[in-house]
Protein backbone atom coordinates (compact mmCIF):
# COMPACT_ATOMS: atom_id res chain seq x y z
CA UNK A 1 0.00 0.00 0.00
CA UNK A 2 1.49 3.31 -1.02
CA UNK A 3 1.07 6.36 1.14
CA UNK A 4 2.21 9.91 0.56
CA UNK A 5 3.75 11.44 3.66
CA UNK A 6 3.07 15.04 4.46
CA UNK A 7 5.38 17.55 6.14
CA UNK A 8 2.91 20.18 7.43
CA UNK A 9 1.99 20.43 11.13
CA UNK A 10 -0.77 18.04 12.13
CA UNK A 11 -4.35 19.18 11.50
CA UNK A 12 -5.61 17.80 14.82
CA UNK A 13 -9.20 17.48 13.70
CA UNK A 14 -11.46 15.42 15.98
CA UNK A 15 -14.25 13.56 14.17
CA UNK A 16 -16.81 11.49 16.04
CA UNK A 17 -18.54 8.58 14.35
CA UNK A 18 -21.88 8.31 16.09
CA UNK A 19 -25.49 7.21 15.52
CA UNK A 20 -27.51 6.69 18.68
CA UNK A 21 -28.84 3.37 17.46
CA UNK A 22 -26.67 0.27 17.62
CA UNK A 23 -25.81 -2.04 14.76
CA UNK A 24 -26.02 0.57 12.04
CA UNK A 25 -22.33 0.35 11.15
CA UNK A 26 -20.51 2.84 13.37
CA UNK A 27 -17.44 0.72 14.01
CA UNK A 28 -17.27 -0.52 10.41
CA UNK A 29 -17.50 3.09 9.24
CA UNK A 30 -14.96 4.31 11.80
CA UNK A 31 -12.54 1.63 10.59
CA UNK A 32 -13.18 2.37 6.91
CA UNK A 33 -13.00 6.15 7.29
CA UNK A 34 -9.82 6.12 9.37
CA UNK A 35 -8.16 3.68 6.98
CA UNK A 36 -9.35 5.78 4.03
CA UNK A 37 -7.89 8.96 5.54
CA UNK A 38 -4.63 7.18 6.32
CA UNK A 39 -4.48 5.86 2.76
CA UNK A 40 -4.63 9.46 1.51
CA UNK A 41 -1.53 10.15 3.60
CA UNK A 42 -3.16 11.82 6.59
CA UNK A 43 -1.80 10.78 9.96
CA UNK A 44 -4.87 9.23 11.50
CA UNK A 45 -5.73 7.62 14.83
CA UNK A 46 -8.98 5.87 15.63
CA UNK A 47 -10.15 5.62 19.26
CA UNK A 48 -12.62 3.06 20.58
CA UNK A 49 -15.01 4.70 23.07
CA UNK A 50 -17.13 1.59 23.48
CA UNK A 51 -15.60 0.67 26.84
CA UNK A 52 -16.51 -2.83 27.90
CA UNK A 53 -17.40 -4.19 24.47
CA UNK A 54 -14.23 -3.51 22.46
CA UNK A 55 -15.01 -4.22 18.83
CA UNK A 56 -12.86 -1.76 16.94
CA UNK A 57 -9.60 -3.68 17.39
CA UNK A 58 -11.22 -6.78 15.87
CA UNK A 59 -12.56 -4.84 12.90
CA UNK A 60 -9.08 -3.39 12.46
CA UNK A 61 -7.51 -6.84 12.89
CA UNK A 62 -5.23 -5.94 15.78
CA UNK A 63 -7.00 -7.59 18.71
CA UNK A 64 -4.00 -9.80 19.51
CA UNK A 65 -1.67 -6.82 19.77
CA UNK A 66 -3.57 -5.00 22.54
CA UNK A 67 -1.44 -4.61 25.65
CA UNK A 68 -2.43 -1.27 27.14
CA UNK A 69 -5.66 0.55 26.35
CA UNK A 70 -7.44 3.92 26.40
CA UNK A 71 -8.57 3.46 30.02
CA UNK A 72 -5.01 2.63 31.15
CA UNK A 73 -3.90 5.92 29.60
CA UNK A 74 -6.72 7.93 31.16
CA UNK A 75 -5.99 6.48 34.59
CA UNK A 76 -2.27 7.08 34.21
CA UNK A 77 -1.29 3.40 34.21
CA UNK A 78 0.32 3.64 30.78
CA UNK A 79 1.68 6.28 28.47
CA UNK A 80 -0.20 7.08 25.28
CA UNK A 81 2.70 5.82 23.14
CA UNK A 82 2.49 2.43 24.83
CA UNK A 83 -1.22 2.07 24.14
CA UNK A 84 -1.25 3.23 20.51
CA UNK A 85 -1.09 0.36 18.03
CA UNK A 86 0.50 1.14 14.68
CA UNK A 87 -1.41 -0.50 11.82
CA UNK A 88 0.63 -3.08 9.92
CA UNK A 89 -0.82 -2.18 6.52
CA UNK A 90 -0.68 1.63 6.73
CA UNK A 91 2.08 3.41 8.62
CA UNK A 92 -0.05 6.57 8.90
CA UNK A 93 -2.78 4.72 10.80
CA UNK A 94 -2.89 4.08 14.55
CA UNK A 95 -5.48 2.48 16.79
CA UNK A 96 -6.19 3.30 20.42
CA UNK A 97 -8.16 0.29 21.68
CA UNK A 98 -10.39 0.31 24.71
CA UNK A 99 -10.70 -1.91 27.74
CA UNK A 100 -12.95 -4.93 27.76
CA UNK A 101 -12.93 -5.35 31.52
CA UNK A 102 -14.00 -1.86 32.56
CA UNK A 103 -17.21 0.06 31.92
CA UNK A 104 -17.96 3.52 30.63
CA UNK A 105 -17.72 5.11 34.07
CA UNK A 106 -13.96 4.71 33.75
CA UNK A 107 -14.02 7.52 31.17
CA UNK A 108 -13.61 11.01 32.55
CA UNK A 109 -14.03 14.28 30.71
CA UNK A 110 -10.61 15.53 31.85
CA UNK A 111 -8.95 12.24 30.92
CA UNK A 112 -10.50 12.19 27.45
CA UNK A 113 -9.55 15.82 26.87
CA UNK A 114 -5.93 15.20 27.92
CA UNK A 115 -5.61 12.20 25.58
CA UNK A 116 -7.20 14.09 22.67
CA UNK A 117 -4.92 17.10 23.25
CA UNK A 118 -1.87 14.85 23.13
CA UNK A 119 -3.11 13.13 19.97
CA UNK A 120 -3.82 16.49 18.29
CA UNK A 121 -0.12 17.30 18.46
CA UNK A 122 0.71 14.29 16.34
CA UNK A 123 -2.26 13.36 14.16
CA UNK A 124 -4.21 15.06 11.38
CA UNK A 125 -7.43 13.21 12.08
CA UNK A 126 -8.61 11.75 15.36
CA UNK A 127 -11.57 9.47 14.74
CA UNK A 128 -13.70 8.72 17.80
CA UNK A 129 -15.75 5.54 17.45
CA UNK A 130 -18.76 6.19 19.67
CA UNK A 131 -20.74 3.48 21.44
CA UNK A 132 -24.45 3.19 20.77
CA UNK A 133 -26.85 5.09 22.97
CA UNK A 134 -26.63 8.61 24.33
CA UNK A 135 -25.11 7.86 27.73
CA UNK A 136 -21.70 8.64 29.15
CA UNK A 137 -19.58 6.83 26.53
CA UNK A 138 -21.40 8.39 23.60
CA UNK A 139 -21.50 11.78 25.28
CA UNK A 140 -17.75 11.85 25.90
CA UNK A 141 -17.02 10.54 22.39
CA UNK A 142 -18.84 13.52 20.87
CA UNK A 143 -18.05 16.15 23.51
CA UNK A 144 -14.72 17.37 22.08
CA UNK A 145 -15.55 16.76 18.41
CA UNK A 146 -14.97 19.30 15.66
CA UNK A 147 -16.97 17.25 13.19
CA UNK A 148 -19.47 14.45 13.39
CA UNK A 149 -20.36 11.66 11.02
CA UNK A 150 -23.83 10.45 11.93
CA UNK A 151 -24.21 6.90 10.66
CA UNK A 152 -27.80 6.18 9.68
CA UNK A 153 -29.66 3.27 8.10
CA UNK A 154 -32.56 4.17 5.83
CA UNK A 155 -35.23 3.08 8.29
CA UNK A 156 -37.36 5.08 10.71
CA UNK A 157 -35.94 4.13 14.11
CA UNK A 158 -32.37 4.71 12.98
CA UNK A 159 -33.31 8.07 11.47
CA UNK A 160 -35.09 9.13 14.63
CA UNK A 161 -32.11 8.19 16.80
CA UNK A 162 -29.79 10.06 14.44
CA UNK A 163 -32.03 13.08 14.77
CA UNK A 164 -31.75 12.83 18.55
CA UNK A 165 -27.97 12.61 18.28
CA UNK A 166 -27.87 15.66 15.98
CA UNK A 167 -29.78 17.52 18.67
CA UNK A 168 -27.20 16.50 21.26
CA UNK A 169 -24.35 17.52 18.96
CA UNK A 170 -25.81 21.00 18.75
CA UNK A 171 -26.37 21.32 22.50
CA UNK A 172 -24.16 18.98 24.57
CA UNK A 173 -20.71 19.43 23.08
CA UNK A 174 -17.81 21.67 23.99
CA UNK A 175 -18.37 23.70 20.83
CA UNK A 176 -22.04 24.14 21.68
CA UNK A 177 -21.18 25.25 25.20
CA UNK A 178 -18.45 27.68 24.11
CA UNK A 179 -19.75 31.12 23.30
CA UNK A 180 -18.98 32.11 19.70
CA UNK A 181 -17.50 28.75 18.71
CA UNK A 182 -18.48 27.28 15.37
CA UNK A 183 -20.97 24.47 15.87
CA UNK A 184 -19.92 20.84 15.34
CA UNK A 185 -20.01 20.19 11.60
CA UNK A 186 -22.37 17.24 11.29
CA UNK A 187 -22.88 15.12 8.20
CA UNK A 188 -24.93 12.00 7.67
CA UNK A 189 -23.46 8.79 6.31
CA UNK A 190 -26.18 6.53 5.00
CA UNK A 191 -25.17 2.89 5.39
CA UNK A 192 -26.73 -0.43 4.41
CA UNK A 193 -28.53 1.30 1.57
CA UNK A 194 -30.25 -1.26 -0.61
CA UNK A 195 -31.46 0.26 -3.82
CA UNK A 196 -33.72 -2.67 -4.68
CA UNK A 197 -35.48 -2.45 -1.33
CA UNK A 198 -35.84 1.31 -1.66
CA UNK A 199 -37.41 0.78 -5.07
CA UNK A 200 -39.81 -1.73 -3.57
CA UNK A 201 -40.75 0.82 -0.92
CA UNK A 202 -39.30 -1.26 1.93
CA UNK A 203 -36.67 1.33 2.81
CA UNK A 204 -36.71 5.08 3.16
CA UNK A 205 -35.30 6.99 0.22
CA UNK A 206 -32.20 9.15 0.55
CA UNK A 207 -34.40 12.21 0.05
CA UNK A 208 -36.73 11.17 2.89
CA UNK A 209 -33.82 10.72 5.27
CA UNK A 210 -32.20 14.03 4.37
CA UNK A 211 -35.53 15.83 4.60
CA UNK A 212 -35.90 14.68 8.21
CA UNK A 213 -32.31 15.11 9.33
CA UNK A 214 -31.65 18.38 7.48
CA UNK A 215 -27.85 18.02 7.44
CA UNK A 216 -25.47 17.48 4.49
CA UNK A 217 -24.96 13.97 3.13
CA UNK A 218 -21.43 12.61 3.44
CA UNK A 219 -22.02 9.44 1.48
CA UNK A 220 -24.23 6.48 0.68
CA UNK A 221 -22.76 3.08 1.49
CA UNK A 222 -24.57 0.24 -0.27
CA UNK A 223 -25.55 -2.91 1.60
CA UNK A 224 -22.77 -5.25 0.63
CA UNK A 225 -21.34 -8.67 1.40
CA UNK A 226 -17.92 -7.04 1.12
CA UNK A 227 -18.54 -5.11 4.35
CA UNK A 228 -19.35 -8.24 6.33
CA UNK A 229 -16.44 -10.17 4.85
CA UNK A 230 -13.97 -7.37 5.55
CA UNK A 231 -15.24 -7.07 9.11
CA UNK A 232 -14.84 -10.78 9.74
CA UNK A 233 -11.27 -10.95 8.49
CA UNK A 234 -10.31 -7.85 10.44
CA UNK A 235 -9.64 -5.59 7.45
CA UNK A 236 -11.19 -2.15 7.04
CA UNK A 237 -13.34 -2.41 3.92
CA UNK A 238 -11.32 0.21 2.02
CA UNK A 239 -8.19 -1.94 2.41
CA UNK A 240 -9.95 -5.07 1.18
CA UNK A 241 -10.43 -5.89 -2.48
CA UNK A 242 -12.39 -3.22 -4.40
CA UNK A 243 -16.15 -3.31 -4.01
CA UNK A 244 -19.05 -0.90 -4.34
CA UNK A 245 -18.91 -0.35 -0.58
CA UNK A 246 -15.18 0.39 -0.53
CA UNK A 247 -15.58 2.88 -3.39
CA UNK A 248 -18.45 4.55 -1.55
CA UNK A 249 -16.33 4.84 1.60
CA UNK A 250 -13.43 6.27 -0.40
CA UNK A 251 -15.77 8.90 -1.85
CA UNK A 252 -17.04 9.74 1.61
CA UNK A 253 -13.49 10.07 2.93
CA UNK A 254 -12.59 12.39 0.06
CA UNK A 255 -15.60 14.56 0.90
CA UNK A 256 -14.56 14.57 4.55
CA UNK A 257 -11.23 16.11 3.54
CA UNK A 258 -13.03 18.84 1.66
CA UNK A 259 -12.99 17.45 -1.89
CA UNK A 260 -16.07 17.65 -4.04
CA UNK A 261 -17.04 14.21 -5.25
CA UNK A 262 -20.22 13.46 -7.12
CA UNK A 263 -22.72 11.36 -5.14
CA UNK A 264 -23.09 7.88 -6.60
CA UNK A 265 -25.76 5.42 -5.63
CA UNK A 266 -24.47 1.98 -6.39
CA UNK A 267 -25.53 -1.51 -5.49
CA UNK A 268 -23.98 -4.95 -5.52
CA UNK A 269 -26.99 -6.22 -7.37
CA UNK A 270 -27.06 -5.73 -11.11
CA UNK A 271 -30.06 -3.64 -12.03
CA UNK A 272 -32.98 -5.73 -13.30
CA UNK A 273 -34.29 -5.67 -16.82
CA UNK A 274 -36.98 -3.17 -15.91
CA UNK A 275 -34.45 -0.73 -14.51
CA UNK A 276 -32.12 -1.14 -17.45
CA UNK A 277 -34.93 -0.56 -19.93
CA UNK A 278 -36.14 2.58 -18.24
CA UNK A 279 -32.74 3.75 -17.03
CA UNK A 280 -33.99 4.71 -13.62
CA UNK A 281 -31.56 6.41 -11.32
CA UNK A 282 -31.97 7.40 -7.70
CA UNK B 1 -44.07 -15.89 56.68
CA UNK B 2 -44.07 -13.25 59.41
CA UNK B 3 -42.30 -10.81 57.17
CA UNK B 4 -44.97 -11.31 54.56
CA UNK B 5 -47.60 -10.42 57.12
CA UNK B 6 -45.71 -7.33 58.07
CA UNK B 7 -45.63 -6.34 54.44
CA UNK B 8 -49.31 -6.91 53.91
CA UNK B 9 -50.65 -5.15 56.95
CA UNK B 10 -50.06 -1.52 55.98
CA UNK B 11 -51.54 -2.18 52.57
CA UNK B 12 -54.72 -3.44 54.17
CA UNK B 13 -54.83 -0.57 56.64
CA UNK B 14 -54.57 1.90 53.80
CA UNK B 15 -57.58 0.39 52.10
CA UNK B 16 -59.89 1.42 54.97
CA UNK B 17 -62.06 4.37 54.00
CA UNK B 18 -61.50 7.41 56.22
CA UNK B 19 -64.50 9.46 57.38
CA UNK B 20 -62.86 12.58 55.95
CA UNK B 21 -60.20 13.74 53.55
CA UNK B 22 -57.78 16.60 53.88
CA UNK B 23 -57.59 18.55 50.65
CA UNK B 24 -55.75 21.72 49.75
CA UNK B 25 -57.96 24.62 48.76
CA UNK B 26 -57.04 27.95 47.24
CA UNK B 27 -59.44 30.77 47.19
CA UNK B 28 -59.47 34.16 45.66
CA UNK B 29 -60.48 37.04 47.87
CA UNK B 30 -60.81 40.77 47.48
CA UNK B 31 -58.52 42.85 49.62
CA UNK B 32 -59.86 46.15 50.85
CA UNK B 33 -56.76 48.24 51.35
CA UNK B 34 -57.37 51.10 53.72
CA UNK B 35 -55.50 54.33 53.26
CA UNK B 36 -54.84 57.14 55.69
CA UNK B 37 -56.84 57.76 58.86
CA UNK B 38 -59.79 55.97 60.45
CA UNK B 39 -62.83 55.40 58.18
CA UNK B 40 -65.18 58.37 58.33
CA UNK B 41 -68.43 59.33 56.62
CA UNK B 42 -66.63 60.24 53.41
CA UNK B 43 -65.03 56.78 53.38
CA UNK B 44 -68.37 54.99 53.65
CA UNK B 45 -69.94 57.27 51.02
CA UNK B 46 -67.16 56.48 48.59
CA UNK B 47 -67.53 52.79 49.40
CA UNK B 48 -71.28 52.84 48.82
CA UNK B 49 -70.75 54.56 45.50
CA UNK B 50 -68.26 51.88 44.47
CA UNK B 51 -70.66 49.12 45.53
CA UNK B 52 -73.43 50.65 43.50
CA UNK B 53 -71.31 50.99 40.39
CA UNK B 54 -70.04 47.39 40.41
CA UNK B 55 -72.42 45.32 42.49
CA UNK B 56 -71.50 42.01 40.78
CA UNK B 57 -67.89 42.50 41.57
CA UNK B 58 -68.53 42.33 45.31
CA UNK B 59 -71.39 39.86 45.46
CA UNK B 60 -70.43 36.67 47.26
CA UNK B 61 -66.77 37.62 47.23
CA UNK B 62 -64.78 37.01 50.40
CA UNK B 63 -63.08 40.18 51.59
CA UNK B 64 -59.85 40.70 53.50
CA UNK B 65 -59.05 43.95 55.27
CA UNK B 66 -55.56 45.15 54.43
CA UNK B 67 -53.94 47.56 56.90
CA UNK B 68 -50.62 47.86 55.11
CA UNK B 69 -51.11 51.58 54.42
CA UNK B 70 -53.09 52.40 57.54
CA UNK B 71 -51.29 50.85 60.50
CA UNK B 72 -52.77 53.46 62.86
CA UNK B 73 -56.29 52.13 62.66
CA UNK B 74 -55.48 48.47 63.19
CA UNK B 75 -56.89 48.35 66.73
CA UNK B 76 -59.53 45.83 67.81
CA UNK B 77 -62.19 48.54 68.33
CA UNK B 78 -61.71 50.17 64.93
CA UNK B 79 -61.57 46.82 63.18
CA UNK B 80 -64.79 45.78 64.95
CA UNK B 81 -66.57 48.95 63.74
CA UNK B 82 -65.23 48.57 60.22
CA UNK B 83 -66.18 44.88 59.97
CA UNK B 84 -69.64 45.68 61.26
CA UNK B 85 -70.17 48.47 58.72
CA UNK B 86 -68.95 46.30 55.86
CA UNK B 87 -71.07 43.34 56.86
CA UNK B 88 -74.04 45.70 56.95
CA UNK B 89 -73.27 46.24 53.27
CA UNK B 90 -73.34 42.48 52.62
CA UNK B 91 -69.59 42.24 52.21
CA UNK B 92 -68.22 38.88 53.37
CA UNK B 93 -65.37 40.08 55.57
CA UNK B 94 -63.42 37.13 56.90
CA UNK B 95 -59.83 38.16 57.53
CA UNK B 96 -57.28 40.86 58.15
CA UNK B 97 -53.77 41.22 56.83
CA UNK B 98 -50.86 43.50 57.63
CA UNK B 99 -52.54 44.43 60.88
CA UNK B 100 -49.31 44.22 62.85
CA UNK B 101 -49.29 42.77 66.38
CA UNK B 102 -52.93 42.43 67.36
CA UNK B 103 -54.83 40.39 69.93
CA UNK B 104 -55.77 37.09 68.28
CA UNK B 105 -58.70 36.37 70.59
CA UNK B 106 -60.21 39.81 69.88
CA UNK B 107 -60.05 39.06 66.16
CA UNK B 108 -61.57 35.64 66.73
CA UNK B 109 -64.47 37.14 68.63
CA UNK B 110 -65.17 39.29 65.56
CA UNK B 111 -65.11 36.22 63.34
CA UNK B 112 -61.92 37.34 61.61
CA UNK B 113 -58.72 35.45 60.97
CA UNK B 114 -55.25 36.96 60.53
CA UNK B 115 -53.79 36.11 57.10
CA UNK B 116 -50.26 35.70 55.88
CA UNK B 117 -47.01 35.68 57.82
CA UNK B 118 -45.78 38.66 59.79
CA UNK B 119 -45.15 41.35 57.22
CA UNK B 120 -42.98 43.59 59.40
CA UNK B 121 -40.08 42.53 57.21
CA UNK B 122 -40.32 41.23 53.66
CA UNK B 123 -40.18 37.43 53.60
CA UNK B 124 -37.37 35.63 51.85
CA UNK B 125 -39.64 34.57 48.96
CA UNK B 126 -41.02 38.05 48.57
CA UNK B 127 -38.66 38.99 45.77
CA UNK B 128 -39.53 35.83 43.85
CA UNK B 129 -43.23 36.48 44.27
CA UNK B 130 -42.85 40.06 43.12
CA UNK B 131 -40.86 38.87 40.10
CA UNK B 132 -43.54 36.34 39.22
CA UNK B 133 -46.13 39.07 39.48
CA UNK B 134 -44.06 41.27 37.21
CA UNK B 135 -43.65 38.44 34.73
CA UNK B 136 -47.38 38.16 34.34
CA UNK B 137 -47.54 41.83 33.53
CA UNK B 138 -44.67 41.70 31.04
CA UNK B 139 -45.46 41.95 27.36
CA UNK B 140 -45.50 38.65 25.44
CA UNK B 141 -42.11 37.19 24.77
CA UNK B 142 -42.35 35.49 21.38
CA UNK B 143 -39.71 32.98 20.50
CA UNK B 144 -38.15 32.18 17.14
CA UNK B 145 -36.14 29.02 16.50
CA UNK B 146 -34.21 28.98 13.23
CA UNK B 147 -32.90 25.40 13.42
CA UNK B 148 -34.83 22.15 13.14
CA UNK B 149 -36.23 20.95 16.47
CA UNK B 150 -34.78 17.48 16.82
CA UNK B 151 -36.02 14.32 18.43
CA UNK B 152 -35.82 14.56 22.21
CA UNK B 153 -35.70 18.36 22.26
CA UNK B 154 -38.34 20.51 23.91
CA UNK B 155 -38.78 24.16 22.98
CA UNK B 156 -41.05 26.25 25.18
CA UNK B 157 -42.35 29.79 24.63
CA UNK B 158 -43.61 30.54 28.12
CA UNK B 159 -45.27 33.84 27.22
CA UNK B 160 -46.34 34.20 23.63
CA UNK B 161 -45.94 32.66 20.22
CA UNK B 162 -43.37 30.17 19.02
CA UNK B 163 -42.09 30.21 15.45
CA UNK B 164 -39.93 27.39 14.12
CA UNK B 165 -38.12 27.94 10.84
CA UNK B 166 -37.54 24.27 10.10
CA UNK B 167 -39.15 20.98 10.94
CA UNK B 168 -40.17 19.53 14.28
CA UNK B 169 -38.95 15.94 14.36
CA UNK B 170 -40.78 12.91 15.58
CA UNK B 171 -40.06 12.69 19.30
CA UNK B 172 -39.61 16.46 19.66
CA UNK B 173 -41.99 18.80 21.45
CA UNK B 174 -42.85 22.45 20.90
CA UNK B 175 -44.90 24.26 23.53
CA UNK B 176 -46.25 27.80 23.62
CA UNK B 177 -48.73 29.81 25.63
CA UNK B 178 -49.76 31.45 22.37
CA UNK B 179 -49.73 30.29 18.75
CA UNK B 180 -47.23 27.92 17.17
CA UNK B 181 -45.99 28.48 13.63
CA UNK B 182 -43.88 25.80 11.98
CA UNK B 183 -42.27 26.55 8.62
CA UNK B 184 -41.52 22.91 7.98
CA UNK B 185 -43.04 19.55 8.72
CA UNK B 186 -44.59 18.94 12.12
CA UNK B 187 -43.77 15.33 12.94
CA UNK B 188 -43.51 15.64 16.72
CA UNK B 189 -45.80 17.19 19.30
CA UNK B 190 -47.14 20.72 19.29
CA UNK B 191 -48.94 22.11 22.32
CA UNK B 192 -50.37 25.63 21.97
CA UNK B 193 -52.26 27.72 24.50
CA UNK B 194 -50.74 25.83 27.43
CA UNK B 195 -52.02 28.35 29.96
CA UNK B 196 -55.53 27.84 28.71
CA UNK B 197 -55.67 30.26 25.78
CA UNK B 198 -58.49 28.78 23.70
CA UNK B 199 -57.80 31.21 20.85
CA UNK B 200 -54.29 29.85 20.28
CA UNK B 201 -53.67 28.10 16.97
CA UNK B 202 -51.08 25.81 15.45
CA UNK B 203 -49.91 26.40 11.89
CA UNK B 204 -47.55 24.15 9.96
CA UNK B 205 -46.30 23.73 6.42
CA UNK B 206 -46.97 19.99 6.58
CA UNK B 207 -49.00 18.19 9.21
CA UNK B 208 -47.69 14.77 10.23
CA UNK B 209 -47.86 15.24 13.99
CA UNK B 210 -47.68 12.69 16.78
CA UNK B 211 -49.86 14.95 18.86
CA UNK B 212 -51.41 18.40 18.60
CA UNK B 213 -53.08 20.15 21.52
CA UNK B 214 -54.67 23.51 22.21
CA UNK B 215 -55.62 24.56 25.75
CA UNK B 216 -55.57 20.96 26.91
CA UNK B 217 -57.65 19.44 24.10
CA UNK B 218 -55.58 17.12 21.98
CA UNK B 219 -55.54 14.75 19.06
CA UNK B 220 -52.96 12.11 18.28
CA UNK B 221 -51.65 10.94 14.92
CA UNK B 222 -54.40 8.29 14.79
CA UNK B 223 -57.13 10.87 15.03
CA UNK B 224 -55.70 13.56 12.75
CA UNK B 225 -58.16 14.81 10.18
CA UNK B 226 -57.28 13.01 6.90
CA UNK B 227 -58.16 16.15 4.96
CA UNK B 228 -55.39 18.06 6.71
CA UNK B 229 -52.81 15.31 7.03
CA UNK B 230 -49.64 15.88 5.02
CA UNK B 231 -51.00 19.28 4.02
CA UNK B 232 -50.25 22.83 4.99
CA UNK B 233 -52.68 23.12 7.86
CA UNK B 234 -53.98 25.08 10.80
CA UNK B 235 -55.38 23.67 14.02
CA UNK B 236 -57.75 25.62 16.22
CA UNK B 237 -60.53 25.29 18.78
CA UNK B 238 -64.13 25.81 17.80
CA UNK B 239 -66.95 25.18 20.25
CA UNK B 240 -64.57 23.29 22.51
CA UNK B 241 -63.64 20.97 19.68
CA UNK B 242 -60.21 20.65 18.13
CA UNK B 243 -60.51 21.37 14.41
CA UNK B 244 -57.93 21.14 11.67
CA UNK B 245 -58.08 22.30 8.10
CA UNK B 246 -55.80 22.52 5.10
CA UNK B 247 -55.00 26.13 4.29
CA UNK B 248 -52.97 25.87 1.07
Amino acid sequence: MTTQMKAEPPLGRVIVITSGKGGVGKTTSAAAISAGLAKLGHKTVVIDFDVGLRNLDMTMGCERRVVFDFINVIQGDARLKQALIRDKRLETLSILPTSQTRDKDALTKEGVEAVLDELKREFDYIICDSPAGIERGAHLAMYFADEAVVVTNPEVSSVRDSDRVLGLLSSQTQRAETEGAEPVKAQVLLTRHDRARVDRGEMMTVEDVLEILAVPLLGIIPESQAVLRASNVGTPVVLDEPSAASRAYEDAVARLTGQEVEMRVTGERRPGLFHRLFGRSA
Amino acid sequence: MSSRHANERPTRARAVVKPFQIRGRFLTALALRLEGGPPDVAFYEALDEQLQQTPQFFSAAPVVLDFARAPGIATPEKIRDLAHELRERNLLVFGVQNAGPIDQSALQSMGLIPLGPGRDEPGPDDAARRKRGVEKLLPPDNKIVTAPVRSGQIVVAERGDLTVVGSVASGAEVVASGNIHIYGTLRGRAVAGVHGNVNARIFCRKLDAELVAIAGLYKTSDTLDPAARDRCAQIFLEKEKLCMEAIA
